[in-house]
């Protein structure tokens, strides 16, 4: 800046046209490298895959490519083995967050309390966030096979199965599979940031509220409840827009299956692109899933909004 | 109201003990200061009153009632902690309604209680807002009206006024003893300002090391100190001390000077004491007269209304405050007399008083 500045004389302005450009030009040289990357790696990819999503584009196929317009969305929505992804993410997603959240609280809250080894035990209990999601998915699968895992035959003698079998070959209860090996892998993200939203509480509120006459139930509702409120809805919307969007333990665990039981959107995705190796409809399948999930983040972002305004 | 009773307190963090057999009695009615430097122990006792502290050992009791193993809910205080601890997310309003409600008080008999709080703190106009935006002698006000309106047995203040600016804190320290007039609750009031201590209290409890160091009205503790540490503490500018011992009837001090031992004292020969004099009971006098000294101005400072003025005089920095304005000039040669009634002479072995 101080060089163009120093070039310009004081007295009016006699620059050329040329002067004036790189003038304006210079901020724009400055920021290329990173803008040159955000467009050739993030906004160029997402143009194509956008228009993917009108065109036919299978692999196999060396005649595919043709714009195709809104067939795609037509297809989609009279492919019910969609609409049941579409639920079976709903379900996987709330039944994952609601979980995590619990028991990440549940942590949270204990992990709050000073006791002696309380830095180990922190240390330990986010332990499992290390752990890749594939290697926990196949570990979490084998514990599930009443050949090789525990899990069936503990569920057997405690009476909640008849007989030691796989709930991930069961269509009634495969989807708990990957939602109990994602809750035990999600349990830490919520436990680390609430822990540290409740270490952010000032102790002497709670001191306070105890000599107001606060029992322990009343200071948890009207002083933790209230501070933590803005860090809960930040995570809970992170979670399931990621969780949404979380294939891996499915993809590992169950592949879908049985009989689609355990589709989401996201496994439904990488079957069509990868499987089916059918990229316009695995596109067009994304371009739904990105509008609901912006839809429903605008809303939290909303609603947080409003929470923290209230402070 | 009620009456405080402290008896035998002990009191040790793991291992490290933090107050020493403490006994104390608050009457009904009273406004009880705690005042010692930080780490005396003086917020511990009085978050021990609170229920806040376990008690390692002795009891408390409150008019006559044991409540050691009382739960804070039920031992029906109030306290106003320094940072104010209002609850963020509440009015103002509800904030001082919030234990009335917790005590499923009738909605009538809140509204009545508020508003008779609000009044007296003149908070009416700030009940629907909340914390943030209230300034801190507002916040500081909320604070007490969150006290006031359970009628409690007795008020409990940790630093009310410590995170206050100058000026808020002399406006908010009147109007905690107008309100204490106007109420009349026993008080308990921890702070480390000698000033807030002498103004507020009906009685002082001078604390350091986690023992009382001296019991009694402001006036006694200004006038007749126990031992060195209440002579130091209390007062501003602070006491002046010279060291020396007790030569053939007089004080023989370092530099060579003598102090005649105030009427109606008994030294031992060669015992060691320590002179305190306060800046105020320093003369600066016209001329060489009898017990008078000479000394050479040091620095000189002016606070407006008095001025200090410091000499090297009996081997110390010796402060005088005096009222005369241009009294004294950096290097001007001075005669100084000390108030020969008003010297206070401790032993220096046992930091007590001797007379």
């Amino acid at each position: 800046m101080t060089s163009t500045s120093a070039a310009a004389p004081p007295d009016g302005d006699r620059r050329t046209a040329m002067q004036k450009m790189a003038v304006r030009l210079e901020p724009w040289l400055y920021s290329a490298p990173v803008l040159i990357l955000i467009v050739a790696i993030m906004l160029v990819p997402l143009a194509l895959g956008i228009s993917y999503a009108f065109r036919d584009i299978r692999l196999l196929n060396p005649f595919s490519g043709a714009f195709v317009g809104l067939k795609h969305f037509r297809d989609l929505a009279s492919d019910s083995a969609f609409r049941g992804a579409l639920v079976n993410t709903l379900w996987w997603t709330f039944s994952s967050v609601i979980l995590q959240f619990l028991f990440g609280l549940i942590l949270a809250l204990l992990l709050n309390q000073p006791f002696k080894g309380r830095a180990l035990a922190q240390a330990l209990c986010f332990l499992p966030w290390a752990v890749p999601s594939f290697l926990s998915g196949l570990d979490w699968a084998w514990m599930f096979n009443p050949v090789v895992g525990p899990i069936p035959h503990w569920l057997y003698a405690l009476g909640i199965m008849s007989e030691p079998s796989n709930i991930l070959s069961d269509p009634k209860t495969a989807m708990w599979g990957p939602i109990v090996a994602n809750v035990w892998w999600g349990i830490p993200f919520f436990a680390i940031t609430l822990l540290a939203a409740l270490q952010a509480i000032p102790k002497d509120l709670y001191e306070a509220a105890e000599i107001d006459g606060a029992g322990p139930i009343e200071r948890f509702r009207s002083i933790t409840m209230p501070f933590l409120a803005p860090t809960i809805a930040i995570s809970i919307l992170l979670r399931t827009v990621w969780i949404a969007n979380f294939a891996d333990l499915i993809i590992v665990m169950t592949n879908g299956g049985p009989a689609d039981r355990t589709q989401i959107v996201a496994s439904y995705i990488f079957t069509q692109a990868f499987r089916r190796l059918d990229f316009g409809y695995a596109s067009a399948i994304a371009l739904v899933l990105l509008v609901l999930l912006l839809a429903y983040s605008m809303l939290i972002v909303a609603l947080r909004q409003t929470m923290l305004s209230r402070h | 109201m009620a009456s405080i009773t402290i008896e035998a307190i002990t009191k040790t963090f793991g291992t490290v003990p933090v107050l020493h057999d403490i006994d104390l009695s608050i009457g009904d009615g009273e406004f009880v200061v705690l005042v010692g430097p930080s780490g005396c122990g003086k917020s511990t006792l009085l978050r021990m009153i609170a229920g806040l502290e376990d008690i390692t050992a002795g009891e408390i009791r409150i008019d006559g009632r044991r409540i050691n193993e009382v739960a804070p809910k039920d031992r029906d205080i109030a306290m106003v902690f320094q940072s104010y601890a209002l609850y963020p997310h509440m009015t103002v309003a509800d904030n001082m309604s919030y234990s009335l409600r917790l005590r499923k008080t009738t909605k009538e008999r809140i509204a009545e209680a508020v508003n008779s709080a609000a009044g007296k703190l003149g908070l009416d106009p700030l009940l629907a807002r909340r914390p943030k935006a209230l300034s801190g002698g507002q916040r500081q006000r909320v604070a007490m009206g969150r006290a006031i309106v359970r009628h409690p047995k007795a008020f409990l203040f940790d630093e009310p006024l410590s995170n206050l600016d100058a000026r808020l804190r002399e406006q908010m320290r009147a109007e905690i003893k107008r309100l204490h007039k106007a109420i009349g609750a026993t008080s308990v009031y921890v702070t480390h300002d000698q000033i807030e201590a002498m103004t507020l209290a009906d009685r002082i409890v001078a604390m350091h090391g986690g023992i009382i160091q001296q019991v009694g009205n402001p006036l006694d503790l200004y006038d007749r100190p126990a031992n060195l540490f209440v002579a130091g503490f209390i007062g501003s500018p602070a006491m002046n001390f010279v060291e020396g011992h007790c030569r053939a009837g007089a004080i023989a001090t370092v530099d060579g000077s003598t102090v005649a031992v105030p009427d109606g004292i008994h030294l031992a020969e060669g015992q060691a004491v320590t002179v305190g004099v306060r800046p105020e009971h320093v003369r600066i006098v016209a001329g060489p007269e009898a017990g008078s000294y000479a000394a050479r101005v040091d620095l000189v400072e002016p606070t407006g209304f008095g001025t200090i003025v410091h000499v090297r005089l009996l081997g110390e920095d010796l402060k005088i405050y005096t009222l005369e304005r241009g009294a004294a000039e950096v290097g001007q040669p001075l005669h100084i007399a000390l108030d020969g009634a008003r010297l206070h002479i401790f032993d220096r072995e046992t930091t007590n008083r001797i007379g």
